[in-house]
């Protein structure tokens, strides 16, 4: 217990360091046992759900108008 | 606590106040005097007919009612108070125990036999107890003078002014509203006031700086390590002024039982044992 003590309080890094262990360890605690749930940086939208999959169909559906608009274009003003 | 204790602690205070007078008495003070010459600036500007009306409108609406029952409405003046009551707190919670450090005269305060929990202490009751006593008497004295103003204006102009008692009655009870809710705030945001002196207490230099790096880097670490956003949902939770602001007597008891409250003491508590542990370093 002394030598837990003394290595608490050796500097005041390990001071800061221990305190903000136990008040980190305290918040989570709480917040497991009470639910918190985060809601400050939740960028999840059902209305917008942004993959790198939908940019490539994004781009597949792109070639696929533009080789439509080309194939029923008017040759001679092409 | 025995007589000497009390005398020992009372004397912590008397330094607090005497060593950050500018921040309690000067501040309030000055932000007073702007807005007197601001409101005597725009009163000069309006004609005289509307002055008397609305003399006579304010007389009438508070005559013969509850002054208790009228004194949230004073909350609304007391606004730029209170923000200049947080704003000197924030300040004097950054240097409370950074600035003898820098000045070295924590030497001389610690050869005093006061001990470190009881400084730390008196940094939380002076922010919590007595900066708002002065501040309450600054408001005071603004209201004394405005009441009296309106008076005479009312007199000059051969307006009924009896109900300007009732209001100045309603003022003086909303003084009791802006100093609960200045201790209520200090209790709800201990956790700040301890992180703030516990960085305070850290730092050799620049402890503004500490406090906020290490706040964000400890929120940017937990989400990106755990991919949980405790810090900062308990942060959030926590930062409606609505959950500290005492706008009728009845909600007081209300406010100080509630569970979050107490857990926001409990987490503060830690915060402010961890500022005792590091006033042992004073290098």
């Amino acid at each position: 217990m002394l030598q837990l003590k003394n290595l608490l309080l050796r500097n005041r890094f390990s001071v800061l360091l221990a305190t903000l262990t136990v008040y980190l360890l305290v918040l989570v605690v709480e917040g497991a046992i009470t639910g918190r749930e985060a809601r400050v940086v939740d960028f999840e939208n059902p209305f917008f759900d942004l993959t790198m999959r939908d940019f490539q169909d994004f781009r597949d559906a792109r070639i696929e108008d533009n080789e439509s608009d080309f194939s029923s274009a008017d040759p001679d003003v092409l | 606590m025995n007589s000497l204790a009390l005398n020992q602690f009372l004397a912590l205070l008397y330094r607090e106040v005497l060593e950050n007078r500018n921040l309690f008495i000067g501040a309030p003070a000055v932000l007073a005097v702007l807005l007197f010459v601001f409101t005597a600036w725009i009163v000069s500007m309006a004609p005289e007919q509307e002055l008397a009306t609305a003399i006579e409108y304010l007389s009438v609406i508070f005559d013969g009612l509850s002054p208790v029952d009228m004194a949230s409405i004073f909350m609304i003046p007391a606004i730029p108070f209170m923000m200049m009551l947080y704003f000197c707190g924030l300040i004097y919670l950054l240097n409370a125990l950074y600035q003898d450090r820098k000045d070295m005269s924590v030497f001389f305060w610690q050869s005093m036999p006061v001990s470190n929990a009881k400084t730390v202490l008196s940094k939380v009751v002076t922010i919590g107890l007595v900066a708002p006593v002065f501040y309450v008497a600054i408001l005071f004295v603004v209201y004394l003078i405005a009441v009296l103003w309106l008076t005479l204006l009312g007199f000059s102009y051969g307006v009924q002014v009896a109900g300007l008692g009732y209001m100045f009655l309603a003022a003086v009870a909303s003084l009791a509203l802006v100093y609960l809710s200045a201790f209520v705030t200090s209790l709800w945001l201990l956790p700040s006031v301890g992180w703030l002196l516990l960085f305070s207490a850290f730092a050799k230099r620049t402890p503004i700086l500490w406090a906020a790096g290490v706040f964000i880097l400890i929120g940017f670490l937990e989400d990106f390590i755990f991919g949980s956003q405790y810090l900062a949902n308990w942060v959030e939770s926590r930062s409606n002024p609505n959950q500290y602001f005492i706008y009728e007597f009845s909600d007081v008891t209300d406010r100080l039982l509630s569970y979050d409250m107490l857990f926001g003491v409990l987490v503060g508590s830690i915060l402010l044992i961890g500022a005792i542990f590091m006033r042992r370093f004073i290098d």
